[in-house]
C-alpha cells in the first residue's frame, strides 16, 4: 500500500528556478529508501513536500491516500517525521527531555500520555543518561540522536532524515546508522536523504537518484550504485567496495569488506 | 508586511544615471529631498516636494520600488494623521503633516535603494567613522540575508514539530515565538564567534588607518549632479519663501 | 631546524574554567612544502591544536600555556595574531562565517586592508588570488548568492592574498557534497604543487585526504596517538578505538595480511590497490 505518492510533481521556488521537475515517486509502507544526490539536486525540496513545508506548483503529492495541499503541516508531520540536517536549528528547551516534551505537547498528547512515551523513547535509543542535560551543551552526535528521539516520541509513521552524516564523526556515524537499523527493523517506513554514499550502502535499501531536480534512476542499490557514470554525473562518488568490485569484474559487489577480503583471499 | 519594507529598502544593482553616482552624491540628494519634505506646508509645496522626489526616482527607474516602501509606510502614516486629528488640529493639517511624513520616508528611501552596501561602507569611512564600528553596520548588514535563512529553517523545522504560529490568542502566539526565537539568537551568537576568530586571523587590528581596494572618486556626472541638487535645493526653499505659500 | 615552518614541542594547554587540559604534551613539526593531515575524533583537542598555530589561543583563549609552538622561527605565544596574519592562512570550517563583506573582490581585499597595504599592490594580489582560485566570474557577485563550493573558494582566495606560507584548513570538505569535497582537496593539492604552500588540513574522512598527505597526525584525548607515514598510521591497530576509520581499501588491505595474503606496502585509494593486486594476482 503506498503511503507517498508523487504524481509529476514540480516546484518552482520564488527566483523562478525549477527546483523539482516531474518527480514521480511512490513509496511503500515498511519501505527503507534511501535519496541521493549532490547539493542543489532537489532532495530537501523533495523533502518539504512530504509533510507539507512546500506545496508542489505542479502535480500533486499524497500521503496516505490524502493530498497534501488538503491538510496543514501540523497534521502531515504527525504522520512524516522530518528530522532536518542541521540540529541547532530546533533544540532550544532547558533539557533534553523538555525537548522531546516539545513535539508531544504539541501534537495534543496529554500530560501522562507525552512523560510515557518520552520515557520510552529515551530508554529505547539508549539516551537516558542525558534527559537532564541542556540539548545545547551536547555533542554533535548526541543533539542527532536526541533530534531523531524527539520525532519518535509521537511515533510517526514514517521516519525521514536529512543528511545525518554531515559534521558527524565515525563513531557518531555508527550509532546513527545503528539507530537507522533499529528502526528499519521495527517495521518503520525510513527515508534516509544523504550524498555520503558510504553511508548508505550497507543499508542495501532502494535508491532514488536524483539530479537537477529529477529522478534520475529508482531502484535495485547494487545495479545504481555500480553505474559510475550516473553516480558521477550526479556529483557522487561511489563507494570504494563498489569500485573495487567493478574493477575485479564481478557483477555483484562487496557489501561490506569482510565480503571483500574473503573473496580475495580465495583468488 | 516587514518583508515587503525589507524589500523596499534592500539595495538592487541597476545601470541608472543615479545608480552611478558616487555614494555622496546620492546622500545629499536624499538630505536635500528630506529637509525640502520637512519644512514643506499644504497642497502646493507638498506637491512641489513629491514632484521632486518623482524625478530622480523615475530616472533611477525605482518608482515601484519605492511605491512599495510608501505602502508600507502608510500604515504609520494613518495612525499619525488619526493621532493629529485627536490632538486637536483641523483635518487639512492634519493631512499636511501625514503626508510630510510619506515624503520624508520616501526621500531616505531613494538613497537606500540606489546605494549598495558597499558603497554604504565607503561613504562612512570617508565620514571618518570609527572603524570598528563601520565594520559592525557592515557585517551586520551582509548576515541580513544569512540570518533570514536561518529563520526559515528554523521555522520549517519547528512546524515539522507541530508548532503552528498563526493559532491561538495573543499571548500563546508570543510563546510560541520562543522555539524559533531561542535558536535564532543562539546562531547568531556562534556565528559572530566564529566571525570573531576570523577577522582576527585576517590580520584585523594589524594597522590603526587601513587602506582601501578602491577610493570614492567625483567624476564629470558627479559634479553635474552636485550643481542640479544645489540648484533645484536653493530653488524650491526659496520658492517656498517668497511665491507658494500655505493655503 | 630551517626546513621546518611548524613545530609544537610539548605543548599543553588547558583553557581557563576548564578542570583539564585539552591537549597534552603535543610534540610534531610541519617540513616547508609538506601536505600533513591531522585527524581525531570530536573533542579529540583539533580545533584547540589549530587555534594554537596561529595565535588565537593564547591571545584569544587565555588558559594554562605550557610548551612552545614555533611558527616560522617565531614564537606564537609572543607574537599577536595579526602579525600571524601573513604568514599563516587559517580556512574555518563554515566559510560562510568567514566572509565579510559584500563583494566577493572586497572580501578578498579584506586581509591586505587590514594589513595596510597600498592600493595598486591589493589590487595586484587580489586579481592574482581570484585567477589562482578560478573565480574570476565572480568578481562583482555577492557571497549570499554563491553556492558552497564557490564560497569556500572565495575564502581560500581571501587567505591567500596575503601571502602566507602556511595554509590551515578546519575540516574545508564537511559540509560540502562529495564532488565539491574533492574538488577542494585536489585544489589544496594543487595550490601545495604550485605554490609550494605547506598545508595542515584537518579532516576525519580519511579516504578523502589520504592518497595527498604526505604525513598523518592522530590526536586522540589529547594526545597525538601516533604521526608519521600514512601508510604506517594507517596501517596501526587500534585506529577504532581512537574514533576514525581507516578508508575501505585500506581495512581490506588489513585484512587481507592478517590472512596472510598480503605483503606489499599499504595503498591509500581504490586505483593503486587495484594495480598492485592485479600484479601480485594476475
Amino acid at each position: 500500500m503506498a503511503i507517498i505518492e508523487f504524481d509529476n510533481v514540480s516546484f518552482r521556488q520564488p527566483s523562478g528556478v525549477m527546483a523539482l521537475k516531474d518527480v514521480s515517486l511512490s513509496i511503500e509502507k515498511g519501505e527503507v529508501v534511501a535519496i541521493v544526490g549532490g547539493n542543489g539536486a532537489g532532495k530537501t525540496t523533495l523533502l518539504k513536500h512530504l509533510n507539507g513545508l512546500l506545496k508542489p506548483s505542479s502535480g500533486s503529492v499524497k500521503i496516505f491516500g490524502r493530498d497534501t495541499r488538503d491538510q496543514s503541516v501540523a497534521e502531515l508531520s504527525k504522520k512524516i517525521g522530518l528530522v532536518f540536517q542541521n540540529s541547532d536549528h530546533q533544540l532550544f528547551s532547558e533539557t533534553a527531555e523538555a525537548e522531546v516534551l516539545f513535539g508531544l505537547r504539541n501534537f495534543g498528547f496529554s500530560e501522562e500520555e507525552a512523560a510515557k512515551r518520552a520515557n520510552e523513547v529515551f530508554s529505547y535509543f539508549g539516551l537516558d543518561g542525558l534527559r537532564q542535560r541542556a540539548p545545547l551543551t551536547l555533542s554533535g552526535g548526541e543533539k542527532k540522536r536526541l533530534c531523531i528521539a524527539a520525532v519518535m516520541a509521537w511515533n510517526p509513521e514514517v521516519l525521514v532524515l536529512d543528511e545525518p552524516t554531515v559534521g558527524q564523526d565515525f563513531p557518531s556515524k555508527n550509532r546513527i546508522f545503528a539507530t537507522v537499523k533499529q528502526l528499519v527493523a521495527a517495521r518503520k517506513t525510513v527515508i534516509v536523504v544523504s550524498h555520503d554514499l558510504e553511508f548508505i550502502w550497507p543499508l542495501n535499501a532502494r535508491t532514488v537518484v536524483m539530479n537537477r531536480g529529477q529522478v534520475v534512476a529508482d531502484g535495485d542499490p547494487q545495479r545504481i550504485f555500480a553505474d559510475g557514470r550516473l553516480l558521477e554525473d550526479a556529483g557522487l562518488r561511489q563507494p570504494q567496495l563498489v569500485a573495487l568490485s567493478k574493477l575485479f569484474g564481478r557483477d555483484a559487489s562487496f557489501k561490506d569488506v569482510n565480503d571483500a577480503s574473503e573473496w580475495l583471499a580465495n583468488r | 508586511m516587514a518583508h515587503v519594507l525589507a524589500e523596499g529598502l534592500k539595495f538592487r544593482h541597476q545601470d541608472t544615471p543615479i545608480h552611478s553616482l558616487d555614494p555622496r552624491i546620492k546622500l545629499l540628494m536624499s538630505v536635500m529631498l528630506f529637509s525640502v519634505a520637512l519644512v514643506s506646508d499644504g497642497p502646493y509645496q507638498l506637491a512641489v516636494t513629491f514632484a521632486a522626489i518623482a524625478v530622480p526616482t523615475t530616472l533611477a527607474r525605482s518608482l515601484r520600488r519605492m511605491g512599495r516602501v510608501v505602502v508600507v509606510s502608510l500604515t504609520f502614516a494613518a495612525f499619525i494623521l488619526v493621532v493629529n486629528i485627536l490632538v486637536g488640529y483641523p483635518l487639512l493639517k492634519s493631512l499636511s503633516i501625514t503626508l510630510r511624513f510619506i515624503a520624508i520616508v520616501a526621500a531616505t528611501s531613494l538613497f537606500f535603494v540606489t546605494t549598495s552596501p558597499d558603497e554604504l561602507e565607503y561613504v562612512m569611512r570617508w565620514f571618518r567613522l570609527p572603524r570598528d564600528f563601520v565594520f559592525a553596520f557592515v557585517t551586520a548588514v551582509r548576515f541580513v540575508p544569512v540570518l533570514m535563512l536561518d529563520l526559515t529553517q528554523i521555522i520549517d523545522a519547528q512546524k515539522s514539530r507541530g508548532l503552528e504560529l498563526d493559532k491561538g490568542g495573543p499571548i500563546k502566539r508570543l510563546r510560541n515565538l520562543v522555539p524559533v526565537l531561542i535558536p535564532l539568537i543562539v546562531n547568531a551568537l556562534i556565528r559572530s564567534g566564529e566571525l570573531a576568530e576570523a577577522m582576527e586571523s585576517r590580520g584585523y587590528g594589524a594597522v590603526k588607518k587601513p587602506t582601501s581596494l578602491h577610493e570614492l572618486r567625483l567624476w564629470g556626472r558627479d559634479y553635474a549632479a552636485l550643481m542640479i541638487t544645489v540648484g533645484a535645493w536653493s530653488g524650491i526653499l526659496f520658492a517656498f519663501r517668497y511665491y507658494i505659500g500655505v493655503v | 631546524m630551517v626546513d621546518e615552518i611548524l613545530s609544537f614541542e610539548d605543548f599543553t594547554f588547558k583553557y581557563a574554567g576548564l578542570n583539564a587540559p585539552t591537549l597534552r604534551n603535543v610534540t610534531f613539526s610541519l617540513k616547508k612544502g609538506e601536505i600533513a593531515v591531522l585527524a581525531g575524533a570530536s573533542g579529540s583537542g583539533k580545533t584547540t591544536l589549530l587555534r594554537s598555530i596561529n595565535g588565537l589561543i593564547p591571545h584569544m583563549y587565555p588558559g594554562e600555556y605550557s610548551g612552545k609552538v614555533v611558527v616560522d622561527g617565531r614564537l606564537v605565544a609572543d607574537t599577536p595574531t595579526y602579525e600571524m596574519a601573513s604568514k599563516i592562512g587559517f580556512l574555518f570550517q563554515n566559510p560562510e562565517n568567514q566572509i565579510f563583506m559584500f563583494t566577493v573582490e572586497r572580501d578578498i581585499a579584506f586581509g591586505l586592508e587590514n594589513l595596510g597595504v597600498d592600493r595598486k599592490e591589493i589590487a595586484r594580489r587580489v586579481d592574482w588570488a581570484l585567477k589562482l582560485l578560478d573565480i574570476e566570474d565572480l568578481r562583482q557577485r555577492s557571497p549570499s548568492e554563491l553556492s558552497d563550493g564557490q564560497k569556500q573558494r572565495v575564502a581560500i582566495a581571501g587567505a591567500l592574498a596575503m601571502g602566507p606560507e602556511l595554509l590551515v584548513l578546519d575540516e574545508p570538505t564537511s559540509l560540502l557534497d562529495p564532488r565539491t569535497a574533492h574538488d577542494v582537496v585536489n585544489l589544496v593539492k594543487r595550490l601545495n604543487v604550485e605554490l609550494g604552500l605547506t598545508v595542515l588540513l584537518v579532516e576525519h574522512r580519511l579516504e578523502l585526504v589520504a592518497p595527498v598527505a604526505d604525513k598523518l597526525i592522530i590526536l586522540a584525548d589529547g594526545r597525538i596517538w601516533k604521526q608519521g607515514d600514512p601508510q604506517e598510521v594507517l596501517n596501526a591497530e587500534g585506529i577504532h578505538e581512537v574514533g576514525l576509520s581507516a578508508p575501505t581499501v585500506v581495512e581490506l588491505q588489513r585484512q587481507l595480511r592478517s590472512r596472510g595474503r598480503w605483503s606489499q606496502r599499504i595503498k591509500l585509494s581504490v586505483d593503486e590497490f587495484y594495480l598492485e593486486a592485479s600484479k601480485a594476482w594476475p
